[in-house]
């Protein structure tokens, strides 16, 4: 065997990549784009779950915004003061005050306590399942139960348990992601604090009707409205709400409301990781 | 024979009451009326608690243009207005009304029979408008609208839908066996709004020879009688089209832009007793069929009879192994979760079903076999719809002809796997609806932030 069968190839696809590495070395200095290294450096301090809470299509697009028009309002929800904080030091502009939010569920109706249809035959999506009807509860303002929100969370904090969506509060960030997903619209985003009051029930129908669909349904007997010393409950509809801002966490609400629809959240059970 | 290409199945037709006589119910006790009983704005209510009605009043006006009227089907007090159980699944206002038992009618209905041509086109139209006739053939689109095509729209063909493709129904085949003449009529008070439709037909399926006969005898020398090959869905508007004149819809397009107008047997005879004898849209004639229900029958009953009262009227269940009870027909009908659902303008037919393939309904993989291709009569290919959609590309679909698909459940009464392909299209419609909701909703709130 002859040597040149070996250098001939050797040598001239050695010529070929070295010709297209001058190249790619051309056209990386020709065609250079200056970064600002700011973007890098917010880039690093946002979560970096591309969740899109703020309205950008992820962290960097948000991070380079950002940095081109240093603006006080843009921020990431997920993150919460401590990153506002610091995007404020790096940027060197005094950022708005950011209200860390929590996915809260205004349902209470588990199979157990509401009235259900009939037995469904079909694909097991929320939205699928209100196409045909109702949904698997008599009420028509009930958490269907079938877990649409579920594959539209990124932190994993949403389950099912009795027909039932719960969020598991330590992993939830508040980002959002989830209320899009829900036909009946029984997820809102609510103010994280620690004592949190609110009426896990959307139902506008007459105290009767409520009453003959769901144990744990809103009245709106005004029970609560008459005992809060803090006028922060209001009855519209046949349904209550609390306003969180008023709030003073005394829990008389709690004790008068006849159906339990007044929920506590550190009363909520933890939910535990798989 | 004419039929419609491409596409088409053939169930087992299962009509159990070709040969039931229309049989009138009492009026019962009890009647719940919905506000929204056709495709549009729901009508508005008008009355109140404890007031008292005469049979004929209105007691919902339209609310918009696409819209209609509700009238009281028979006298007596409102008993209560709220929320109820509605065939469409879900809870819908509704007016009872406990009758008095006099079945008084309001003043200046039900009058004798009058000819229609020495009405004005304007009469007739707001005649039919204001008895609140709507579409009775499922869809429920309000009538008059039709009539009044927008302008430079030519219509030069009329036809009356008398294929009743799907399974188990027969009200409309025994409205044409026993009213022939005022179908006809009816048909041609419709006609006559038209400046010059060239071509009306009657397109009725083969299976009902007896009724192309019966109609044929009683139709004048313009109106043009046409058996059709019994395939399912030959009664679809746009098939129905397709059959009788070869014209074919594209995506988006109503009949008004092939210059046609489609009206259902029942809607005829509706029309004809609106216009000639005053009288609202206050009853119709539906088939309670299946083999769970003692006495299978058609029945005319009320709007707003409950569907308890006539498994009552009907010899109630024969046995507990009911598994199913649909509103309408069994391809495209409605399974429901209760029987305490009103009858509505559009409730062609209950069936009390037990269906033994429900229990062990397991959704296998598609084979790529073709056949809900070589099914579906809008020529689309259901199973990629369905494809894409279970795997959550939902959004895509408008552009895969999505929009085409009328729901005639071919595609899934042919599957061999046992798709849900309907039910995969319908949640891909609602998810777009969903997300175009949503981009509104956003370009709202920016308009109100620039």
């Amino acid at each position: 065997m002859e040597l040149t069968t070996i250098f001939v190839p050797v040598l001239s696809l050695g010529a070929v990549a070295v010709g297209l590495g001058a190249l790619i070395l051309f056209i990386s200095k020709k065609f250079y784009v200056a970064e600002d290294p700011l973007v890098g450096i917010v880039n690093e301090l946002l979560p970096g779950v591309n969740c899109g809470a703020c309205g950008f299509p992820g962290c960097k697009p948000l991070a380079e915004e950002l940095v081109r028009s240093r603006n006080a309002t843009l921020t990431c929800p997920v993150g919460g003061p401590d990153v506002a904080q610091q995007l404020g030091q790096v940027l060197g502009i005094k950022m708005e005050e950011v209200k860390p939010v929590i996915c809260t569920v205004l349902c209470g109706g588990t199979n157990s306590h509401a009235k259900l249809t009939a037995e469904y035959h079909g694909i097991a999506d929320c939205w699928a399942a209100t196409q045909l009807y109702v949904g698997p509860k008599q009420c028509s303002f009930a958490c269907v139960g079938l877990g649409s929100c579920i594959p539209a969370c990124h932190y994993d904090a949403l389950r099912i348990e009795d027909g039932m969506i719960i969020v598991n509060e330590e992993r939830c960030t508040g980002c959002g992601a989830c209320i899009k997903e829900c036909p009946k619209n029984v997820l809102v985003m609510a103010e994280k604090k620690k004592d949190r009051y609110y009426v896990a029930c959307r139902s506008t129908e007459k105290g009767g009707v409520t009453k003959n669909l769901c144990d744990v349904g809103c009245l709106g007997c005004k029970k609560c409205e008459r005992v809060c010393d803090a006028n922060a409950i209001t009855v519209e509809n046949f349904v209550a709400s609390i306003n969180q801002e008023l709030c003073t966490h005394c829990g008389k609400c709690v004790d008068v409301c006849s159906t339990h629809s007044i929920i506590v959240a550190h009363d909520l059970p933890v939910i535990q990781d798989s | 024979m004419k039929t419609f290409t491409p596409g088409g199945i053939h169930p087992s037709e299962n009509k159990l009451t070709r040969d039931a006589k229309i049989e009138n119910m009492p009026i019962p006790a009890l009647l719940t009326v919905p506000v929204a009983q056709h495709l549009g704005k729901p009508a508005k209510a008008l009355v109140a608690m404890r007031d008292t009605v005469k049979k004929g009043q209105v007691i919902a006006e339209a609310d918009g243009f696409i819209s209609a009227p509700v009238h009281a089907p028979t006298s007596g007090t409102i008993k209560s207005i709220k929320n109820h159980p509605h065939p469409s699944g879900q809870y819908v206002k509704a007016i009872s009304i406990t009758s008095d038992g006099n079945n008084e009618w309001a003043e200046g209905l039900n009058v004798e029979p009058e000819d229609f041509r020495s009405l004005t086109r304007e009469d007739v139209i707001s005649r039919v408008k204001d008895a609140g006739i709507v579409g009775m053939g499922g869809a429920g689109f309000p009538t008059h609208v039709k009539l009044q095509p927008p302008s430079g729209k030519r219509i030069d063909t009329i036809i009356l839908n008398g294929a009743e493709c799907e399974p188990f129904l027969t009200s409309d085949h025994r409205l044409m066996l026993e009213h022939p003449k005022e179908v006809l009529v009816g048909l041609e008070i419709m006609a006559s709004v038209f400046e010059q439709p060239v071509k009306i037909y009657v397109g009725i399926e083969s299976n009902k020879m007896n009724a192309v006969e019966i109609m044929k005898e009683h139709a004048p020398e313009s109106i043009k009688v046409e058996a059709l090959k019994t395939k399912y869905p030959e009664g679809s508007e746009k098939q129905l089209i397709n059959a009788l004149t070869g014209r074919w819809l594209l995506e988006g397009q109503l009949p008004f832009d092939v210059g046609c107008v489609v009206q259902n047997i029942a809607t005829a005879y509706a029309v004809y007793e609106a216009v000639c004898k005053k009288k609202p849209l206050i009853e119709r004639v539906f088939t309670v069929s299946g083999m769970e229900i003692a006495k299978k029958k058609n029945v005319r009953a009320a709007l707003g009879t409950l569907v308890t009262d006539i498994m009552e009227y009907c010899g109630g269940l024969e046995s507990d192994n009911i598994n199913q009870f649909i509103c309408g027909g069994p391809m495209m009908g409605r399974a429901q979760f209760t029987f305490d659902i009103p009858i509505t303008k559009t409730t062609s037919g209950l069936l009390f079903i037990n269906n033994k393939e429900l229990d062990n309904l397991r959704e296998r993989p598609c084979l790529r076999c073709g056949k809900c291709i070589e099914a579906c009569p809008q020529g689309q290919r259901p199973w990629v719809l369905a494809d894409k959609a279970q795997k959550k590309h939902a959004q895509e679909l408008p552009s895969y002809g999505l929009n085409q698909c009328m729901e005639c459940g071919s595609c899934a009464f042919v599957c061999p796997s046992k798709r849900e392909i309907v039910h995969w299209i319908k949640y891909s419609k609602a998810v777009n609806a969903n997300i175009r909701q949503r981009e509104a909703l956003k370009k709202e709130a920016q308009k109100k932030d620039s």
